[in-house]
């Protein structure tokens, strides 16, 4: 198939409700079929493994790449000088390289998150007033994050949505008078961004002896964990306070679990329990492997999170993560990163020398 | 039978919180309880060390400490006593490390204390040894004594069977009063150590004590600091930060974080009768406890020039790891340890796409991994667990200058190479921060009394009282004999 006729097909099969894992696997195959032959790295990668589109079956057995693969290969089926967008990674990375995803369009990427989030996030709504607790797209261009939550408000949000960071980030002032906003006109209200962001408001909040009551319907979306960059919560923790501090009762409370090196995102139903059960939509399917081997574990048993994401069409779609997690019936426990990294004894590991190393 | 670690003493066991930590690992779970104090036994328990510490221990001779001792792991390695026999049962189920590499392990560890070897540390240390029992005269005048501290806190980490031993007796030998934490992954081996020298001297007994807390449990954590004279910890660099920040101003804090050692192979070793040792050797410091060591090799550069090339010196590395795979088997990863090595072993692969002669050796269902590179590579570690990298270099002269900036991070360096070669590399070695330089096979055995580190395992315990000259001179003013 050629990139336009991939295109195509994508839309349509997003569009579809409801297929099956008969329907889901030839898609798969071409789309690795065309990866295969347009991407070389990915090429090289897959034949180290002995693995090409003739030896492939099932979308199960599409070779994944690891994510970490991103900083070392260019992964573009498409001319990179010709992308559309370039979203990088972020993280800890070697030599301070960051990994980049290439999207000739940004068509599917789009299609893929709007149709998702009206299911996941705004269900009974059409439109909600927004808060994004996370700088713009024009300011990060670069990260895909940024480029959904802009998704987010401009599809999503209704009149008066607005973001509610400026050049010295979080703009508290704003915030608030937002929350007060929705408080007295009680029309349902959402906050979306970092998880890490909610963490500093919480704290400011906290610091004023400031707690609001949105309006009943009034949800939160966080994603991305903490990732150091405010002091680290349990998740029972976090969705206590958001619900103390908010007003928005834990089941309202999604997280979203999406990556750079995906077109396409988890939800969960809430966050009444932690972990909760994470799922996407159809375009996309995961399974939980053995890291070293790539083989599938049985159903219940711990392993490495690898998806398979038809949107992510012009790099891979199949990739090995570095979270860990537990596959179940209507989706997967994502138990946070699998921290290989830390050596049990005093000898020193990957990570942390990377960390160290960078100062 | 239920395992109990920790050694309390004056502390009635019922009187304690206990909790149960599980081991399972391959379908063999046991269980270890573990004591966890308040904070009024703890306060006590610092309290009891360290006046048992003033009365008791100061006054010993050291000479009588390493005799105790010496009888201490004399049973540890008589395989006849009860403790050897639960040592070489549990520890393999504890932390996962093949059986007979334990006990090979242990008896190779424990022999560097005897009392010849202890005798032999004091003495690096102190050029005389009898400064620790009474006041000497100080080569610039006056006299001058070591005091140990009278409380030693201890907060180890990792699960390499026994090491907890070394800081431990450092303690001991300077007539500190010690409280050791063990960590979740190995809190045996110094709980038995600790009951053995009660068995034999219930005196010294009174002076040393081993308790447990979950790692990152602050509040325990600060009531041992708080109480300590002065602290040595173990772990990575988050951790140890965070301790230092929480050691009171007025206490010292010797901190031990995590290092990354290497090898280093001369052509001069890399002959076709002398080549398959050489990896035999390297193959077995990479083997030993699976590379959780701070002096395990995570990389050998490789001269060229050798009638073996860097390339061929790496296949057999390979060989030896897959033989040795027999012998000691790799224990079973968790799911976080096998992640790491799949996300080193597979970036190396992606390497190896546009490196033309890069290759990664083994099959990812192999117990190891070698990867092989001629780039110019800086420093790193590996995925750890039997994953190690050649790296062709022209000449190892070059190497010093790739891994200086990297100093915060050296320890050990492996080196097979002719004698003056070796003087050559050590002199270049130590200026960039290596601090310890052994042969090959010898890299995760330490020899007695080596510098941990570059440091002064028992000096940096000790402070110094010194009468000086003008003290007494002047009190000879005031004696009865004075005209």
């Amino acid at each position: 198939m050629t990139e336009a006729q991939i295109i195509e097909t994508l839309l349509d099969f997003i569009a579809a409700d409801g297929t099956t894992d008969d329907e889901f696997s030839p898609l798969a195959l071409e789309i690795f079929a065309y990866q295969f032959e347009n991407n070389i790295p990915y090429q090289r990668f897959c034949r180290q493994r002995e693995k090409t589109p003739r030896t492939m079956q099932s979308w199960r057995n599409i070779p994944a790449v690891p994510i970490n693969g991103y900083k070392d290969l260019t992964l573009s089926c498409c001319d990179p000088e010709a992308a559309e967008r370039i979203f990088m990674t972020s993280g800890t990375t070697k030599n301070g390289v960051r990994g980049k995803c290439h999207h000739p369009t940004l068509s599917v990427y789009d299609t893929s998150m709007i149709t998702a989030f009206r299911q996941r996030f705004m269900q009974e709504h059409t439109k909600l007033r927004m808060g994004i607790l996370f700088p713009t797209e024009q300011t990060m261009p670069n990260s895909s994050l940024a480029h959904y939550l802009a998704l987010a408000l401009n599809e999503f949000g209704s009149d008066g949505s607005r973001y509610l960071f400026n050049d010295d980030g979080l703009d508290h002032e704003q915030l608030f008078a937002e929350l007060d906003r929705a408080e007295q006109t009680g029309k349902p209200y959402a906050l979306l961004g970092a998880s890490f962001s909610f963490v500093h408001v919480m704290d400011k909040m906290s610091h004023l002896g400031k707690t609001v009551s949105l309006p009943e319907g009034s949800r939160i979306l966080d994603t991305g964990g903490f990732k150091g960059q405010s002091r680290e919560l349990e998740l029972n923790e976090f969705y206590d306070l958001l619900e103390a501090r908010f007003g928005v009762p834990r089941d309202h409370c999604i997280n979203m679990y999406g990556m750079t090196e995906l077109s396409t995102e988890f939800y969960d139903w809430g966050n009444a329990t932690c972990p909760s059960v994470k799922s996407g939509p159809h375009w996309i399917r995961s399974q939980i492997v053995n890291p070293l081997t790539g083989e599938e574990l049985p159903k219940g048993d711990k392993g490495i999170l690898a998806h398979c994401d038809l949107a992510h069409f012009n790099c891979v779609s199949s990739i090995l993560t570095e979270d860990a997690g537990i596959e179940l019936d209507d989706g997967f426990l994502l138990l946070g990163r699998a921290e290989g990294a830390e050596a049990k004894g005093c000898s020193m590991a990957v990570d942390e020398f990377l960390k160290a190393a960078q100062g | 039978m239920a395992l109990r670690a920790g050694y309390l003493p004056g502390i009635n066991a019922n009187d304690v919180e206990w909790q149960t930590l599980t081991y399972d690992r391959d379908g063999q779970a046991i269980e270890v309880s573990v004591p966890l104090l308040s904070d009024e036994q703890m306060k006590g328990l610092s309290g009891r060390i360290k006046e048992a510490s003033r009365q008791h221990l100061k006054s010993m001779a050291v000479s009588d400490i390493t005799a105790t001792i010496d009888a201490t792991i004399a049973r540890l390695l008589d395989r006849n006593d009860t403790y050897r026999q639960q040592a070489e049962e549990y520890l393999p189920l504890i932390t996962g490390y093949d059986a007979e590499m334990v006990r090979l392990g242990l008896t190779g560890y424990l022999k560097t204390f005897r009392q010849s070897e202890l005798r032999r540390f004091v003495a690096e240390d102190f050029v005389n040894p009898k400064i620790l029992d009474e006041f000497q005269p100080l080569p610039k005048g006056g006299y001058g004594r070591a005091y140990g501290p009278d409380l030693l806190a201890h907060i180890w980490a990792g699960n390499v069977p026994g090491l907890p031993l070394w800081s431990l007796i450092s303690g001991l030998l300077v007539k500190a009063g010690n409280i050791g934490k063990v960590p979740s992954t190995e809190p045996l081996m110094a709980s038995w150590f600790a009951h053995i020298i009660a068995e034999i001297d219930p005196k010294l007994g009174q002076c040393l004590a081993v308790v447990w807390w979950k790692g990152g449990d602050v509040d325990r954590e600060q009531a041992l600091l708080n109480q300590a004279d002065l602290v040595m910890a173990y772990g990575n660099n988050d951790t140890l930060h965070q301790i230092r920040d929480r050691t009171p101003i007025t206490t010292r804090c010797l901190t031990y974080s995590h290092k990354v050692s290497f090898g280093m192979v001369s052509k001069a070793a890399l002959d076709t009768g002398k080549a398959w040792e050489v990896a035999h050797q390297a193959a077995y410091d990479i083997v030993r406890y699976d590379q959780q060591g701070c002096y395990s090799p995570h990389l050998f550069f490789v001269e060229q020039g050798g009638a073996v090339t860097p390339q061929e010196f790496a296949q057999y590395i390979a060989n030896e790891l897959d033989c040795f795979e027999e012998k000691f088997p790799r224990r079973s990863l968790t799911i976080e340890e096998a992640s790491g090595v799949a996300a080193w072993r597979q970036s190396e692969e992606m390497k190896s796409f546009f490196a033309e002669n890069n290759a990664v050796m083994g099959d990812a269902n192999d117990a190891w991994s070698v990867a092989y590179s001629e780039a110019e590579e800086d420093l790193a570690p590996s995925g750890l667990n039997r994953t190690a990298k050649v790296i062709s270099v022209k000449q190892l002269d070059d190497v010093p200058a790739r891994i200086a900036p990297y100093k915060a991070f050296l320890q050990t360096v492996g080196i097979a190479a002719a004698p003056e070669e070796l003087q050559r590399l050590a002199g270049m070695l130590g200026a960039v921060g290596v601090t310890r330089i052994s042969a090959l096979e010898h890299m995760t055995a330490p020899e007695a009394g080596w510098h941990h580190d570059g440091r002064f395992n028992l000096l940096d315990l000790v402070t110094m009282t010194e009468v000086e000259r003008s003290a007494e001179t002047a009190a000879e003013a005031f004696s009865d004999y004075v005209d």
